[in-house]
């Protein structure tokens, strides 16, 4: 194994090994499970499937059908017919029905339904009802037209270069880019934290002297650097696992989650701004790392850019109403902000194809300046103990 | 070849400038004194030589030429600030320092055990670094520094925050490594321990040489032309002395004549009925030289500014 190698594996092993990264790793996801669990459980015990009664004056629901079964975590609820209100009232009052309906002689032409109940039916229980009459009314005709008439009609919108679609049932598509987003900056900055922290340590420890005699000075960050990425990644992917994983079980049971879709065209575009943004971030960590003399000192530095990153975040309502406003445009093309900025204008439009690649270019040029920056500063910098290294300094040209 | 050859090396920092034509060779197998003041530039001579900081002139060649990669896992060095991964075990920051001077794992773990118990610390290997006292992270760097089997050795104060038994330790284990034929190059200001063990030394002071050569021809130069004389009795008028002062309380100290020799003064002592307990030729310690050295350095410095 060459040394390149064992401090890429040393970096890693101690970060993921720790216990409090793995807290961290599945904490989200169980997070994220526990809360999904929770939906259910709430939805489940709000709805109630004591039987719905009625009292058919009509005529319309002579050997009723009953209506489409409730999907989980919903309950069916069962329709009971009584001959008469007073027998329909006494169960009612025992609590063998939670409510009751009265369909007149005149339901016809007047429409008008009355509904009896000592405390209000939670849940989808009268909508329950709704569906089990217009069921029966609409007995006769084919089932492909009942199906359509309750479901309703499939709203797609459609920009009018045909560029884009979007449909009721797919409104999380709209944000899987954002979250898509939020999830690649949380890992960026979780590596990039660990980056600064293992430039800074090598310090503290005073240990720079005696790697830096050891190996190349580029096998010593390019090493870290890896691996630091590699535990970002590692969080991403086990994060997008459980993510996927819930949406996919969830797109059968919940009707908002039905439409998701995982277009690969979005996915690429994303990773191909993420990567370089990735590296940009690194240097930035790796160069505050190497002019700082102790961590706590780099964590602040640290803040002022992870300002701009987030800051899209912040604005998300102003994107949202217009996701072509010129500060979107400037902020898509700002190298820190653009990251997130493009997640977000992903889902609500669609990005022209100049700006991306404009975007995309910038961020390529930081990334390699950031690496370059990293690379000089780290030069300048990694046996000032106790001093701080000067930006000044790097740009001078002082031989490193 | 020497091992380590510096020649005009000199290195500024801004305005600074903390090493200004210095040049000096470590020959195969011999202890090595660097000695100085603090600030002098030893620690910036050290990492000019080891590739750390790149000279403004002058060319360094170490084992045989320029610093490589390959080069590094040849040379063993303990720099003055100590530095070990504070937050993981020993045992686990010595094999992985070790592996990256190329030895594999399982000889990385081998060579720690015979270390660990060699330098009393087998109890201590799974501890973390930063529960070990000052002195046993100090051994446990000389482990780093010698665990893969170095052809050179270079050491920035070795002896800092050891106690009598460890120091006469590290000094036998430098000279067990010099008599295998290491080069060993030492940094420190502690004179008595350089007289113990270099062969050779280089005195530099505000960045310049002020001193180079093997200590005894350095001690003759200095020695000026005096003896020293032990004994009660009042000392006699003595021709071919220039002048005579009180060593200690039982001794004196006298200072010859160009054309009077050592030998002369002893028979006149002898036949003028001196009762002579002692009789020495007055050679200076290395720390009176280096405070004379260096006292003149500053004085030459303080003229010319």
């Amino acid at each position: 194994m060459s040394k390149f190698w064992r401090i890429a594996w040393q970096e890693y092993s101690r970060h993921v090994f720790r216990k409090r990264f793995l807290l961290a790793l599945f904490s989200v996801p169980l997070m994220l499970a526990f809360m999904a669990v929770l939906i259910i459980v709430i939805i489940w015990s709000d709805s109630n499937p004591t039987p719905i009664g009625y009292v058919d004056q009509s005529g319309l629901l002579v050997n009723a059908i009953p209506q489409a079964s409730a999907k989980f975590p919903e309950r069916t609820v069962r329709m009971l017919a009584y001959p008469d209100e007073a027998s329909a009232r006494t169960n009612l009052d025992t609590g063998k029905i939670q409510a009751y309906y009265i369909i007149p002689k005149d339901y016809l032409p007047s429409g008008k339904v009355d509904e009896y109940y000592n405390k209000e039916p939670k849940g989808i229980a009268t909508q329950q009802f709704n569906e089990f009459l217009t069921t029966n009314l609409l007995a006769n005709i084919s089932p492909h037209i009942v199906n359509r008439i309750l479901a309703g009609s499939k709203l797609n919108v459609v920009s009018a270069d045909k560029s884009r679609q979007t449909s009721q049932d797919q409104i999380i598509n709209l944000i899987l880019p954002f979250i898509a987003g939020i999830l690649f900056i949380i890992a960026m900055s979780t590596s990039s934290g660990y980056l600064l922290q293992a430039v800074v340590e090598e310090k503290e420890n005073r240990t720079m002297e005696i790697m830096v005699t050891s190996v190349s000075p580029n096998q010593l960050m390019s090493g870290k650097t890896i691996a630091d990425m590699a535990v970002g990644i590692t969080q991403l992917v086990v994060w997008a696992i459980f993510i996927v994983w819930i949406l996919i079980i969830g797109k059968s049971y919940l009707s908002f989650l039905s439409g998701v879709t995982f277009p690969a065209q979005t996915i690429f575009m994303l990773i191909a701004v993420m990567v370089p943004a990735f590296i940009m971030i690194s240097g930035l960590m790796a160069t505050i790392g190497a002019t700082v003399t102790e961590a706590s000192e780099g964590q602040q530095i640290m803040g002022l850019f992870t300002i701009p990153i987030w800051l899209p975040y912040i604005l998300i309502a102003v994107f949202i109403q217009n996701p072509n406003s010129p500060l979107a445009v400037a902020m898509t093309l700002f190298p820190l902000t653009a990251p997130m900025t493009i997640a977000i204008r992903m889902g609500f439009t669609t990005i022209p194809a100049w700006q991306y690649i404009a975007s995309l270019v910038l961020l390529v040029i930081s990334a390699v300046g950031a690496v370059w920056l990293a690379g000089r500063a780290f030069r300048l910098g990694m046996l000032r103990y106790g001093q701080r290294l000067r930006w000044k300094e790097i740009f001078s040209h002082q031989r490193a | 070849m020497p091992t380590v050859e510096l020649s005009h090396i000199s290195k500024s920092f801004g305005t600074l400038i903390a090493v200004d034509d210095v040049s000096f060779e470590v020959e195969k197998g011999e202890i090595f004194g660097l000695l100085g003041p603090n600030g002098a530039g030893k620690t910036t001579a050290i990492r000019v030589l080891l590739d750390i900081f790149k000279p403004d002139s002058g060319s360094v060649s170490i084992l045989g030429g320029p610093m490589t990669e390959a080069k590094k896992d040849q040379i063993g060095y303990m720099p003055e600030e100590r530095g070990m991964y504070q937050d993981i075990p020993l045992d686990r920051c010595l094999t992985y320092l070790g592996t990256l001077k190329g030895l594999s794992p399982a000889e990385a773990q081998s060579r720690i055990s015979s270390y660990l118990e060699k330098f009393d610390l087998e109890s201590s290997r799974y501890k973390k670094v930063k529960e070990l006292s000052k002195g046993m992270q100090q051994k446990a760097q000389l482990i780093t520094t010698l665990i893969h089997e170095p052809e050179l050795v270079i050491i920035d104060e070795p002896f800092s925050g050891l106690d009598p038994i460890n120091t006469q330790m590290v000094k036998d284990l430098l000279r067990e490594q010099r008599d295998k034929g290491v080069t060993i190059l030492m940094s420190t200001h502690q004179m008595h321990q350089v007289e113990e063990l270099c062969d050779r030394i280089v005195l530099i002071d505000h960045g310049r040489t002020v001193l180079y050569g093997s200590l005894d021809e350095i001690r003759r130069q200095f020695s000026g032309h005096a003896v020293i004389v032990s004994t009660h009795d009042e000392l006699p008028v003595l021709p071919g002395v220039e002048h005579v002062e009180r060593h200690n309380s039982s001794a004196y100290r006298l200072t010859l004549s160009p054309s009077t020799t050592t030998q002369e003064i002893l028979r006149k002592l002898v036949e003028g009925g001196v009762e002579v307990e002692q009789f020495e030729i007055a050679a200076p310690t290395l720390d009176e030289i280096f405070i004379r050295v260096v006292q003149q350095d500053d004085q030459k410095l303080g003229e010319r500014e």
